[in-house]
């Protein structure tokens, strides 16, 4: 019998989002993002 | 806004390889967003090398009507309609590194007016459109769509609100196609109004946030009218996403104990898994960037990634929408639908009118 494949817990897109944000955000203050032109 | 809007991808795939199918479309959301943005700055320095006073056409409308000409001519291939369907996600990146640029104080203060005026909106809106859908004899469970989808959150709501009240599929794409359609006429309306009417930036941005349906639609009329006008618009339309999960889980203990839904058991674990998490998101950059977390350089840099995942945003509004598929729905829902949005955008007017006498804004 095939084992199930482990699977990621499921986060929400709307999490995922904010997760990635506050990463972003983290690494601007980490100086890795030092000017972000506009 | 829902807590989750799923990506229309195979559950088959494996994840590097769902991932790999939305590069095609993120690109091209962002080739449309920089398309837009380039033609700004092209347009303004144009006119300025050769004396010229040509009308300044914001980024953001370039992006949508790039979009919206790509989007019902050729149409959007294939290939590319899972990344285009991405534009949410990139919204709620957007609006929590917004955060960075409200200091705790004015959210409270704004915020707080805001969620005053929203409460207000909410429920007159949802006896007004429940009326109104009686009179014009639209199903029971259409009139609640309608009345989510336009008091509180657009397309996300009607999803959410679709599977805590057990409703026809049929009954959530009419009221789909109703609030998108109306969207897309808003986005462009509002602005010319608000010109006509000499609103502040405040107050503008106030009303935008309050009256148009879907969050990506609200944040971009908002833009259009002005940066400062935009970061309103995103506030006031966050306080109405967090009211999502009370006036869902409201429906379905209505539907439940009618006996055509079912039963609401854990009404706290509801609340949270409706309750949109980018809220939180951005009132937790909002803070650290007012206990000074960040330097004054670290909230421009974050500031202008806001403005990035906005700009895909903004060119995702364009590319999904169709004006035929939008022109398939039935008469008697977007009827419905059109006198509602006309009553709220005029209620919510009023009320943001009523606020700037009051010396609140």
């Amino acid at each position: 019998m095939a084992t199930p494949r482990p699977s990621l817990p499921r986060i929400s897109l709307d999490s995922w989002a904010v997760l990635i944000a506050l990463l972003v955000a983290v690494l601007v203050r980490a100086g890795v993002l030092k000017v972000v032109p506009w | 806004m829902a807590d989750s809007v799923a990506l229309p991808q195979p559950r088959t795939l494996s994840l590097p390889s769902r991932v790999f199918a939305l590069i095609p479309g993120v690109l091209l959301l962002a080739l449309v967003g920089y398309a837009g943005k380039f033609l700004e700055q092209f347009i303004a320095r144009y006119g300025k090398s050769h004396h010229l006073v040509l009308p300044n056409i914001e980024y953001v409308l370039w992006a949508i009507l790039i979009g919206l000409v790509i989007s019902n001519t050729i149409g959007v291939p294939a290939a590319f309609r899972a990344g285009v369907a991405t534009y949410e996600f990139w919204l709620k990146i957007g609006i929590v590194l917004l955060g960075a640029r409200f200091l705790v104080g004015d959210v409270l203060r704004l915020g707080g007016v805001s969620l005053g005026l929203v409460i207000i909106e909410i429920a007159l809106s949802l006896i007004f459109m429940t009326v109104l859908g009686r009179t014009f004899k639209l199903r029971p469970k259409l009139i609640t769509l309608l009345a989510v989808g336009s008091s509180i959150c657009g397309v996300s709501a009607i999803i959410a609100t679709q599977g805590a009240i057990d409703a026809d599929e049929e009954d959530s794409s009419y009221a789909i196609a109703a609030i998108l359609a109306l969207g897309a006429i808003s986005l462009f309306l509002f602005p010319v109004i608000g010109h006509g009417l000499h609103l502040s930036d405040r107050g503008y941005g106030l009303w935008a946030g309050l009256a148009v349906d879907n969050t990506a639609e609200a944040s971009a009329a908002g833009a259009l009218y002005s940066d400062a006008a935009g970061k309103v618009a995103v506030l006031a339309k966050t306080c109405r996403n967090a009211m999502i999960g009370f006036v869902v889980l409201a429906y379905a203990i209505y539907w439940a104990g009618k006996g055509q839904a079912a039963k609401v058991q854990n009404k706290a674990a509801f609340l949270w898994n409706k309750f949109p998490k980018f809220v939180l998101g951005f009132l937790l950059i909002s803070v650290l960037a007012s206990i000074g977390f960040f330097t004054r350089p670290q909230i421009t840099a974050i500031g202008n990634l806001s403005r990035w995942a906005f700009l895909l945003t903004f060119a995702g509004v364009g590319l999904r929408t169709n004006l035929r598929e939008l022109g398939k729905q039935g008469a008697r829902p977007f009827l419905v639908g059109a006198i509602g949005e006309i009553a709220i955008a005029s209620l919510t007017l009023g009320l943001v009118y009523g606020a700037s006498k009051l010396s609140l804004l």
